[in-house]
């Protein structure tokens, strides 16, 4: 088995693994993240998201050799303590029901930010149009995006 | 009935603080009702108090709200309070979470507790100063005395273990509620959102191994030949073992099982049992045949065979509802580790306690000699009340030497091998005398029957009432009624979906009660008032609904929305209203528009009264979700042909996403009644609330489900 050098939350890690191993069960299986979390395994759920150079992909569709070399951030690596604007905004709007997709949504949300700080309704429904949560946090999700934006009460 | 010296009593040791045990189990069967301490509530010396929540927590917030009960009595300081799910077992005897019912099966047993501890603190605090307990109060964590004097729960609580347990303590007024009726954030967020909140799948026991288990896509087919080596080829596999669901491929990681169950397959072939034929199809032509033919009574209020051969007109409709998946986020699965004579599970589940029993069971051990660790839920709906998943996974373990191993369902395996919602059809017939008022009511209800399934294929005698919630409890006054429900057969397991029978059931009443408005030339929401009339306490069976609250929570919503107002060509309106469970009271108006085919539901604004409001943070999560989860019921289904489903992921099931979100506007009525439930009362209004908006805005009557485009154009 062929060895790869990732860079996962800031460390560089080395993975012995099949190069089509999807990145996700690197991560959750090999690295112990558990954050990102496997819903559909087929692209269609969003629950696997992470950032890959600062873009928000799902890793249930990126294989491990195409990531070699590049930078990985997953929920745990967001920030170092639950502050990051995103976090912040998720618990004063009380988003989170079940919590299983919510890593992927805030992933989603954080990229999003990144790319447009003030994204209007449209942006952000073209963001999520890949997620599912099946507790229909939808009304909260869109609030504590516009809180983190800074555009809400 | 519980022994009230039972209900309560200090079950902690000589300085581990005031720690006291709950008896929440009041309905178990004579001669176990032996009450075995736990540690429900224990106030630490160090000031820290933690909390065992009794039911399971999937999203509908228990871990939130029911620790907030006890706070609010007790004066806590909700800053220092630690939630952990109980464990199951003796101590904890009724952790099955379902049915809307977490909270009102404990508020009162938990604020009792809860303000025993306080008067005991306080009685401490009163040996201390030497005054009379009277003199004192309690706020935020601290029992307070006269001329400032203040003294800490936790260094109050070595001295109160050894207070007497008052046997009535004094309930707080709601007026003087501090915490419940405010917004509190869930205890879970800040796990949640960095990614350390720990589902099923999250499980990581040393030594660990995964496994994935190849099913006949036929439920209940059996493996006939297969050739184990095309598993172990694949790197990784460790094992291939066959178990009465299927072959499990047991693996170092869940890639390599699920890998390794692809390559089994190709070698598989299956003997794929009685269910072999089974279509959705012929479902429906059965379940149109039993439309005509015999049925259980459900309800029967005067002669409605009569009424109806005696009316001047008759309106008659079919109804149409699909097979529904749960579709959790997280998949099905279980981490199960048998160890000398012991066996321990780790796993989402709504039914710990069967999941201890069944776990033990099915690797020879008793009941005492299996622990269960209640992990987060990622979704239940319904789904995790079975223990299809957790035992499988126990079976795997034991064929593969103890474990532990976490048995992992893949989508498809969680929507072909779901304990499915089933399909049912529904004939609707209306009597109308000649001043055009309803003189009979006739609804019947024609499908495979859930409770049968869950009974292991026995016939209760409840079946007809349980499959006929929110049919045989129709609320209207209406002279003669009949509901009845005609069994068909189905080889499929089924199971209970968040609000069960009644989502069907109450699209097929509210949108046909629609149809006879404007058949009769009536507004819908004047025909429902009518209909309530001055009836306010009717009984159905046991149960007694309060019409005067639901007569609110329609007018609250009606007038909110703008009910009658004057809408743009292509828009409507449409309403609909339940009494829940005889519990809690929704009312909801839909906001929809039809532009060249294309709907869009705009707003759903939403009435309700569920009693005493613990944290309206929750309820409207609830209500919100609800919602969600009612609306999506209206573009998906499950279909079934040569015995599969033909869904097999979120591709083809399609779930509601955030840009098809309508807004949702929620009105409390506000209530001194006991708190009742609030996880699935909002969900089956969604659907005949659209529709009926649907008819108000393009004159189209859909009476099936799921919307198909075309219906529209
Ligand atoms: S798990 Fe990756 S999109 Fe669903
Ligand atoms: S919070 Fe449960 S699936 Fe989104």
């Amino acid at each position: 088995m062929p060895t790869y050098q990732l860079t996962v939350n800031g460390r560089l890690r080395h993975v012995d693994a099949e190069p089509d191993t999807p990145l996700l069960w690197i991560l959750r299986d090999t690295l112990g993240l558990t954050g990102t979390k496997f819903g559909c395994g087929q692209g269609v759920c969003g629950s696997c998201t992470i950032h890959l150079d600062g873009q928000a992909v799902k890793s249930c569709q990126t294989r491990l050799k195409d990531v070699a070399e590049h930078t990985i951030i997953t929920v745990e690596g967001l920030s170092k303590d639950g502050s990051h604007p995103i976090q912040k905004a998720w618990l004063a709007e009380d988003v989170a029901q079940c919590g299983y997709c919510q890593p992927g949504m805030i992933m989603t949300a954080a990229a999003l930010l990144k790319h447009k700080a003030h994204p209007t309704d449209g942006d952000i429904d073209g963001a999520f149009a890949g997620h599912i949560c099946r507790c229909g946090t939808y009304p909260r999700i869109r609030k504590a995006v516009k809180r983190a934006a800074g555009g809400a009460k | 009935m519980t022994n009230r010296r039972d209900f309560l009593r200090v079950t902690g040791a000589v300085g581990a603080g005031l720690v006291l045990g709950l008896h929440l189990d009041a309905k178990s069967k004579a001669g176990t009702a032996q009450f075995r301490p736990n540690a429900f509530l224990a106030l630490r010396p160090d000031g820290t108090v933690c909390i065992s929540v009794p039911k399971t927590e999937m999203g509908q917030g228990v871990r939130t709200s029911l620790p907030l009960i006890v706070a609010e009595e007790l004066d806590l300081d909700w800053s220092r309070i630690e939630v952990v799910t109980a464990l199951p077992g003796p101590e904890f005897k009724a952790m099955q979470t379902g049915g809307s019912t977490s909270v009102s099966s404990t508020w009162t047993p938990l604020r009792k507790a809860g303000a025993a501890a306080r008067e005991m603190l306080k009685a401490a605090a009163a040996a201390q100063w030497n005054i009379g307990v009277d003199q004192c109060r309690t706020e935020n964590g601290f029992v307070l005395g006269p001329r400032g004097r203040k003294l800490s729960y936790g260094h109050l609580a070595e001295a109160a273990a050894k207070q007497p347990v008052p046997k009535d303590p004094m309930l707080k007024q709601p007026a003087d509620y501090r915490l419940l009726g405010k917004r509190t954030p869930r205890f879970d967020g800040p796990a949640i959102v960095t990614g350390k909140a720990v589902f099923g799948l999250d499980v990581r026991r040393p030594g660990q191994r995964f496994a994935a288990v190849l099913r006949c896509p036929v439920p209940g087919g059996q493996p006939r030949a297969w050739d184990e080596t095309k598993g172990l080829a694949v790197q990784g596999v460790k094992a291939v073992v066959k178990v009465p669901t299927g072959l499990a491929v047991v693996a170092d990681s869940t890639w390599a099982a699920f890998k390794g169950r692809e390559a089994l397959a190709t070698s598989t072939t299956w003997d794929e049992g009685v269910g072999k034929d089974f279509s959705t199809l012929a479902l429906e032509a059965k379940m149109r045949a039993a439309l005509m033919g015999p049925a259980d009574e459900a309800r029967r209020v005067g002669d409605a065979e009569k009424a109806l051969a005696a009316a001047t007109n008759v309106l008659e409709a079919e109804y149409a509802f699909p097979y529904q998946a749960h579709a959790t986020v997280e998949p099905m699965n279980a981490t199960v580790h048998i160890q000398g004579e012991g066996v321990e599970t780790w796993t989402g589940s709504q039914s710990p306690n069967e999941v201890q029993e069944r776990t033990a069971a099915a690797v020879g051990l008793k009941t005492e000699q299996s622990k269960v660790n209640v992990t987060l839920l990622g979704g239940g709906f319904g789904r995790r009340l079975g223990t299809d998943f957790s035992t499988e996974a126990a079976l795997v373990a034991k064929a593969a030497g103890g474990g532990p191993i976490q048995v992992v369902w893949d989508r498809e395996d969680d929507f072909c091998h779901d304990l499915h919602h089933p399909a049912t059809l529904h004939r609707m017939r209306a009597g109308l005398d000649g001043s055009g008022a309803i003189s009979a009511w006739a609804h019947r209800i024609a499908g495979p029957s859930i409770l049968r399934s869950w009974m292991g294929g026995q016939k209760s005698p409840d079946q007809a009432s349980a499959e006929a919630g929110g049919a045989l409890d129709i609320p209207y006054a209406i002279p003669a009624i009949t509901v009845d429900f005609a069994e068909v057969e189905a080889p499929t397991p089924l199971g209970w979906l968040r609000a069960v029978e009644i989502v069907p059931n109450v699209f097929a009443r509210e949108c046909f009660l629609d149809e006879v408005a404007h058949a009769t030339g009536k507004d819908p929401l004047q025909l429902r008032l009518d209909l309530l009339g001055d009836q306010d306490i009717v009984k159905f069976g046991q149960d007694e609904a309060d019409l005067r609250r639901l007569k609110k929570v329609l007018q609250v919503a009606t007038g909110k929305a703008g009910w009658g107002r004057k809408l743009t060509a292509g828009r409507g309106l449409g309403l609909a209203c339940h009494a829940y469970d005889c519990r809690t009271y929704v009312a909801q108006v839909a906001e929809v528009s039809v532009v060249k085919g294309r709907l869009r539901i705009h707003k759903v604004t939403c009435a309700v009264d569920c009693g005493i409001v613990v944290n309206p943070w929750g309820l409207e999560a609830q209500v919100e979700g609800g919602i969600a989860f009612g609306l999506s019921a209206l573009f998906t289904q499950i279909t079934w042909e040569q015995g599969r489903t033909v869904q097999t992921g979120f591709q083809d099931f399609p779930i509601l996403r955030l840009p098809d979100m309508p807004a949702v506007e929620i009105h409390v009525v506000l209530s001194r009644e006991a708190p009742s439930g609030m996880g699935e009362p909002p969900v089956p209004l969604a659907i005949p609330a659209v529709l009926n908006a649907i008819f108000a805005a393009t004159g189209k009557r859909i009476r099936r489900v799921p919307l198909d485009g075309e219906s529209l154009t």
